[in-house]
């Protein structure tokens, strides 16, 4: 029993990053029908930004603030450094081609993700980096039954708050029901005086923001962090997105969720070599079965 | 109809210029001698490759300080990237081939290897492996021209099992890989040898299963593992995926000993685990650089340090080094870059060349000789010494 | 039909450069020119899925995967020679990629693309897990042999090339002629609109099917020629990024273009070569160079130019005779005898609905709806918005599957058919929001209401049997014909969405008529035209209903036209049936009247 709840535990965890991650994707492919490959690669490149500002300013900041100082400055310094390389992206890669269709968009979201993740590369150095054990809170709590680790405990805290924070802004406030309108006729929103280009301009901060939050989290987590990570996790996030049903936000959430809580009971009951196989089969099937998502998109089609 | 043929007109001059390019490149002609070096650049396992670069420009540079070879011709190193994907590696091969070089030191990863390998022996040219541990490379089939530094997945295997059942007196055996073909290679073996003793009633084999590299949460295998309760926990994978589990381990509760593979333990491996897990922990490894007194060894480390900050992290690179001067002995003792000289030498010829790695010789079938393996603990201040139970 | 065409000279000098260029090259890049054809070959295999029939396929390197994996399995373990496994490892492919996307082919756009993905992945996984100790692991197969043709083997550099090359020019020669055929047209219309595909008689789910298993089966030969030539398959070559790259060389070459896939193929293999002096940056430059080829160049570097059908205006001026023209070269149409239970009711009413129930979630659309067409005449529905006038034309049509109720088409229960299966037999319609292939030519646009109405499928279009080409005429003579009687005849070779409006109508009225329907079903076919249009389309409408064995039913808002043209009129609001009579009785009829204005307080 004990270790079925430390499983789901660790599934809630990985779930959250999925979760955090496939919501840049919900919200981008909401506005702009775009699957934005590169978002992984923006996850990853959060990780790395926490990481430079801890070990470049050799742990100074920790010195000064604390601990959870230094890891608050992590986070907030990677919120803002990725967001500001989201919009760049969208300025860059995306605008210029959002005029020629879907397809087109795809290409240069692929080039986009394969220009970041080797820009990683160029900058940091193939080499696996670690995020030092110094800058992160090691203890358990004991929680009865199980333990659970304080940096577990504070992921998942940060990523629930962040998440009901998103999802009151979108289903709850006139700009979160200005995204959903551009999300479903962009066309129509405009004419209807939305200002589309401010919100893709929060989309593509945001959405970016949240990743590269989550990948410092990540990185204070597992403590390792390499060029390559981004992609993984990108895969893994875009499927939760369409698990929960794409283009709609709280279902990319639970879709993230689930997809960690899925793969940590598929690697623990079934067999760890398999997991992702049977993680993906589980997603086919359930498409076979609701086309569109659990929770299901919002969009209807007039014949 | 304008469109279609401007685009005919441009893709005859692409064509062109594609054939430009190729033709030069034919006609090229070399002076100084030319070793290739073929290494995942890109890809990744880039940072294995870059290691490897690094390494044998240390070594040429050591060469150099001695005065070089053949009189002092100048060497030139030719690097082809093989991305760590077979087709990249068959072109790789390819290109150093047709640029003529003396000889080749290559590569990492060996399904990686296998092509590269046919092409070289095809076109008669020398190939020393080091990065590429696995058996079949060597006994499947007759290759003349394939040579390899680093050692061989049964060799590493066996002694595991040996020095685990007999020296370590352990009864229940885990065995963990991450299902590359060099962690698999080392670990098969492992359990081949574990048969003889399973069938003398002396040890049982717990566990054997595989994680996935890139993944960073292990706890359900780590939990699996841990209802087994083995008395040794053995994973033959890489650094980044030992220092997590050795983490996640010990934090779910195994208390077993963990022993990582020649690819497991490393700086690098105790900066993910954390001085607190990764000390104690123990390793198959050859002689380490830092072990061995020979001053080559510790000269190449020196240098490395110099350039770069740092030693490799991992066992391969040194073994390219050490390719580079089993290479140049080579061609030293036969006078000239002349293949088939260079075979006997390498054949017959190695008596007194030393490497970093100690004595450099090859077996009938290619493979390096006098591998020894021993077993490694990591101190408390991270190092990594001779173990003694 | 097509210009013969004149000697090509760009094309004919480039395939001598393709047969020198091996004698004046060196190895290593006539092994980049060996790889550079083994993606093209996929890139065309792709080109099928992706380019030619729109289905976002992002795991395309499994089918590659299964051919290689197969070829080595049995040439390691059985011995069997290369050369028989060519025509395997496709038949596997194709099998394989039959049984997986059966279950997924409904699925849309984005679902569609991150199911393959996940098929890439777990055919990759697969490989690596050994299952059954199969497949080799992560190590993968090796010893595969090579190729020969009894003592000549294909061994060397060159003759690989040549080997490479020359399946890969008999497999072009096969698409460009696949292309320009019915199964081409099919595909392309389905990428463009697969409902209007649909309803033109166009089995979708088929047709889908049938591109994937033939770029699986294409994408398998690779596989086949990969292994071979390696003499090692292994999981690390068939990665999701394969699959990416594959994707990009569809998009860098020019959707369904044939040359623009080839062409794309040599980007993305030789680029990476070229660049590799600056080894470390390669990639970086190559993520860099996608993003700017999409925004300079979005519809690829060789984008798909359809082809200039050659029209002969004079053979089609006189209406009359056209009529005759069509009658005897129809060769289906007339043998199409329909059987019918009671032939009295069907001699009058050619479309009869029996208590037409359709609801969506809790609202009902249409409640218990009795509507009869009478044969050869015009019937007209009439009502509000919101009425559920669509929704009729929707279930009739097989667009829905209605909740309650039936539907006759000439004494036939047409009830829950699909959409394909109901335009085969007779009945043709046009849409509210016009539904066209934007595109695609005029004439294709048109040809497509002819599709259910032909027969030669793949192996006849490739080998260009007689029936076919005969087939080909003929439709393309009824196309021309209806494309001229709507006054459309010099536009042949325009672009659909090139049109204005007025005449995009009439487009798709001609796509409707040209499968000679016996129902044609028109939603508001007078919407956005002015009095002068709408009076000619009343005319064109008279005429045909003369000439031709057809019943109307049309939706209309324009009472203009419904009294001037309908002989029964049909009122709905809120689902149901208000009101029927002749168009005199319905005018003024109180409940009608209601229903538009309200009642008078």
């Amino acid at each position: 029993m004990a270790i079925l709840l430390e499983q789901l535990l660790n599934g809630l965890t990985i779930g959250s990053f999925y979760a955090l991650i496939a919501l840049g994707y919900s919200m981008v492919y909401g506005v702009m029908k775009l699957i934005n490959f590169a978002h992984g690669d923006l996850f990853a490149l959060g990780s790395y930004m926490g990481y430079t500002l801890l070990v470049w300013s050799a742990g100074a900041i920790s010195q000064r603030f604390g601990l959870w100082g230094g890891m608050a400055a992590a986070l907030l310094f990677s919120f803002f450094a990725v967001g500001c390389v989201g919009v760049l992206m969208e300025r860059i890669a995306y605008r210029p081609v959002q005029k020629s269709g879907r397809l087109p968009l795809v290409v240069s979201a692929l080039g986009a993700s394969i220009f970041i993740e080797n820009l990683i590369m160029a900058i940091w150095g193939p080499r696996y980096q670690a995020y030092p054990a110094s800058v992160v809170p090691v203890h358990t709590i004991s929680l009865g039954l199980f333990n659970i680790t304080a940096m577990q405990l504070f992921i998942l805290i940060l990523s629930f708050m962040l998440m009901l924070i998103l999802y009151y802004i979108v289903q709850k406030t006139t700009f979160g029901a200005a995204i959903r309108a551009t999300a479903l006729d962009r066309e129509m929103a405009t004419i209807l005086g939305i200002d589309v280009g401010k919100i893709t301009l929060f989309i593509f901060f945001l959405g970016p923001a949240l990743g590269g939050m989550a990948g410092v989290m990540n990185g204070m987590y597992y403590r390792q962090i390499s060029f390559v990570m981004g992609w993984n996790y990108g895969l893994k996030a875009f499927t939760a997105t369409i698990l929960g049903g794409i283009g709609n936000i709280p279902a990319a959430m639970l879709g993230g969720l689930l997809l960690g809580l899925i793969e940590m009971l598929g690697a623990a009951y079934i067999s760890s070599a398999w997991k992702d196989v049977f993680t993906f089969l589980i997603l086919i099937i359930i498409l076979i079965f609701r086309p569109t998502g659990l929770i299901g998109e919002k969009i209807a089609e007039k014949v | 109809m304008r469109k279609p043929k401007a685009f005919t007109w441009f893709c005859l001059c692409l064509v062109l210029l594609f054939a430009l390019i190729a033709g030069h490149e034919a006609v090229a002609q070399e002076k100084p001698i030319k070793i290739g070096l073929q290494a995942p650049i890109t890809g990744q396992w880039a940072y294995e490759g870059e290691m490897a670069k690094n390494s044998v420009e240390v070594a040429l540079q050591m060469i150099e300080e001695k005065g070089g070879i053949l009189g002092g011709r100048k060497i030139e190193i030719v690097i082809a990237d093989d991305a760590s994907n077979p087709r990249d590696s068959a072109l790789a091969a390819q290109r150093l081939v047709s640029q003529r070089v003396a000889a080749v030191i290559g590569t990492y990863g060996s399904s990686v290897n296998e092509p590269a390998a046919d092409i070289y022996e095809a076109n008669k040219m020398i190939d020393i492996g080091y990065g590429s541990t696995a058996v079949k490379l060597t006994m499947a089939k007759e290759r003349k021209y394939f040579f390899r530094t680093c050692g061989r997945d049964d060799v590493q295997g066996e002694f595991f099992s040996e020095y685990a059942v007999g020296t370590m007196k352990a009864r229940r055996i885990a065995i963990m890989h991450d299902n590359t073909t060099f962690a698999l290679g080392v670990a098969e073996e492992a359990k081949r040898a574990l048969k003889q003793y399973i069938d003398a009633g002396v040890a049982q084999l717990v566990f054997y299963d595989a994680i996935t590299p890139g993944e960073k949460d292990f706890t359900p295998i780590l939990t699996k593992l841990r209802e087994t309760n083995p008395d040794i926990w053995y994973f033959t994978g890489y650094f980044p995926e030992a220092g997590l589990l050795v983490r996640q381990g010990r934090e779910l509760g195994i208390k077993c000993p963990f022993v990582g593979g020649n690819a497991a333990i490393n700086e690098d491996f105790v900066k993910i685990a954390g001085i607190e897990y990764a000390k104690g922990c123990l390793m198959t490894q050859e002689p380490m650089p830092t072990d061995l007194d020979t001053p080559k060894a510790k000269r190449f480390l020196e240098l490395y340090r110099q350039k770069h900050n740092t030693v490799p992290t991992s066992p391969w690179p040194v073994y390219a080094a050490d390719a580079l001067f089993a290479l140049t002995w080579a061609i030293d003792k036969a006078g000239s870059t002349d293949t088939d000289a260079m075979l006997k030498v390498l054949r017959t010829g190695m008596e007194g060349c030393e490497g970093i790695t100690g004595s450099i010789a090859f077996t009938d079938r290619g493979d390096r000789k006098g591998i020894i393996y021993k077993m490694y603990a990591v101190t408390d201040k991270g190092e990594m010494v001779v173990y003694k139970p | 039909m097509n210009k013969r065409k004149k000697l090509n000279l760009p094309l004919l000098l480039v395939i001598v450069f393709f047969c020198v260029y091996p004698f004046f090259s060196n190895f290593y890049w006539i092994d980049v020119a060996f790889f550079f054809g083994v993606y093209a070959l996929l890139g065309l295999s792709l080109n099928i899925v992706l380019g030619e029939t729109g289905l976002f396929d992002l795991g395309h390197a499994a089918f590659y995967a299964i051919g290689a994996y197969i070829t080595a399995i049995l040439n390691t373990s059985f011995g069997i020679p290369i050369i028989w496994l060519l025509p395997v490892s496709a038949l596997a492919a194709g099998l394989f990629a039959y049984i997986v996307t059966s279950p997924i082919i409904h699925l849309r756009g984005d679902y569609l693309c991150v199911v393959t993905i996940g098929i890439g992945e777990i055919v990759r996984l697969a490989l690596i897990n050994n299952p059954f100790k199969l497949t080799g692991g992560p190590n993968g197969i090796t010893g595969i042999m090579r190729p020969s043709f009894g003592l000549f083997a294909i061994d060397t550099s060159i003759k690989f090339y040549f080997y490479v090359w020359g399946i890969l020019a008999v497999f072009i020669i096969c698409l460009i002629r696949l292309q320009r055929s019915r199964i081409g047209r099919a595909w392309n219309y389905l990428r463009e609109d697969e409902i209007a595909a649909e309803m033109s008689g166009i089995d979708v789910r088929h047709f889908k099917l049938l591109a994937f298993v033939l770029g699986a089966a294409l994408a398998g030969v690779a596989g086949n020629i990969y292994a071979s030539k390696l003499m090692i398959v292994s999981p690390d070559t068939f990665t999701f990024l394969e699959s990416s790259l594959l994707f990009c060389i569809v998009m860098l070459g020019g959707l369904g273009s044939i040359p623009g896939s080839v062409l794309g193929a040599g980007i993305i293999t030789i680029f990476p070569e070229i660049f590799r002096v600056v080894a470390n940056y390669r990639m970086l430059f190559f993520g860099g160079a996608l993003v700017i080829t999409m925004i300079f160049r979005p519809g690829g570097i060789w984008p798909r130019k359809r082809e200039i059908m050659a029209l002969q205006a004079d053979e089609v001026n006189n209406a009359k005779d056209g009529v005759k023209i069509l009658k005897a070269i129809d060769p289906i149409a007339t043998t199409n005898v329909p059987a019918s239970k009671d032939p009295s009711v069907f001699e009058k009413h050619i479309l009869i609905t029996d208590k037409l129930t359709m609801t969506f979630g809790g609202l009902i659309a249409v409640r218990d709806l009795d509507l009869v067409v009478g044969h050869g005449k015009i019937t007209s529905i009439i009502g509000p918005n919101g009425a559920g006038k669509t929704t009729v034309f929707n279930v009739v049509t097989g667009i829905y599957k209605p909740v309650s109720g039936k539907v006759y088409f000439e004494g036939k229960d047409i009830t829950g058919l699909k959409p394909h299966q109901i335009a085969s037999m007779g009945i043709a319609r046009t849409f509210q929001n016009i539904r066209l292939f934007p595109n695609l030519t005029c004439i294709e646009n048109v040809m497509a209401g002819l599709h259910c109405k032909m027969k030669s499928y793949v192996v006849s279009s490739i080998l260009r049997t007689d029936t076919q080409r005969t087939e080909e005429k003929w439709a393309f003579d009824t196309a021309e014909y209806w494309l001229a009687k709507v006054g459309l005849g010099d536009m042949g070779n325009e672009l659909a969405k090139n049109l204005p409006y007025g005449k995009q109508k009439m487009l798709e009225l001609a796509r409707a008529l040209s499968s000679m329907p016996r129902l044609l079903i028109l939603d508001e076919p007078s919407s956005g035209l002015n009095d002068k249009e709408t009076e000619d389309l009343m005319i064109f409408l008279e005429n045909i209903l003369d000439e031709l064995d057809i019943s109307i039913l049309l939706i209309e808002h324009d009472m203009n036209l419904v009294m001037g043209i309908s002989h029964w009129v049909v009122a709905m609001d809120m689902g149901m049936k208000i009101a029927e009579g002749k168009p005199s009785d319905i005018y003024n009829h109180p409940r009608v009247i209601e229903a538009y204005l309200g009642r008078e307080e």
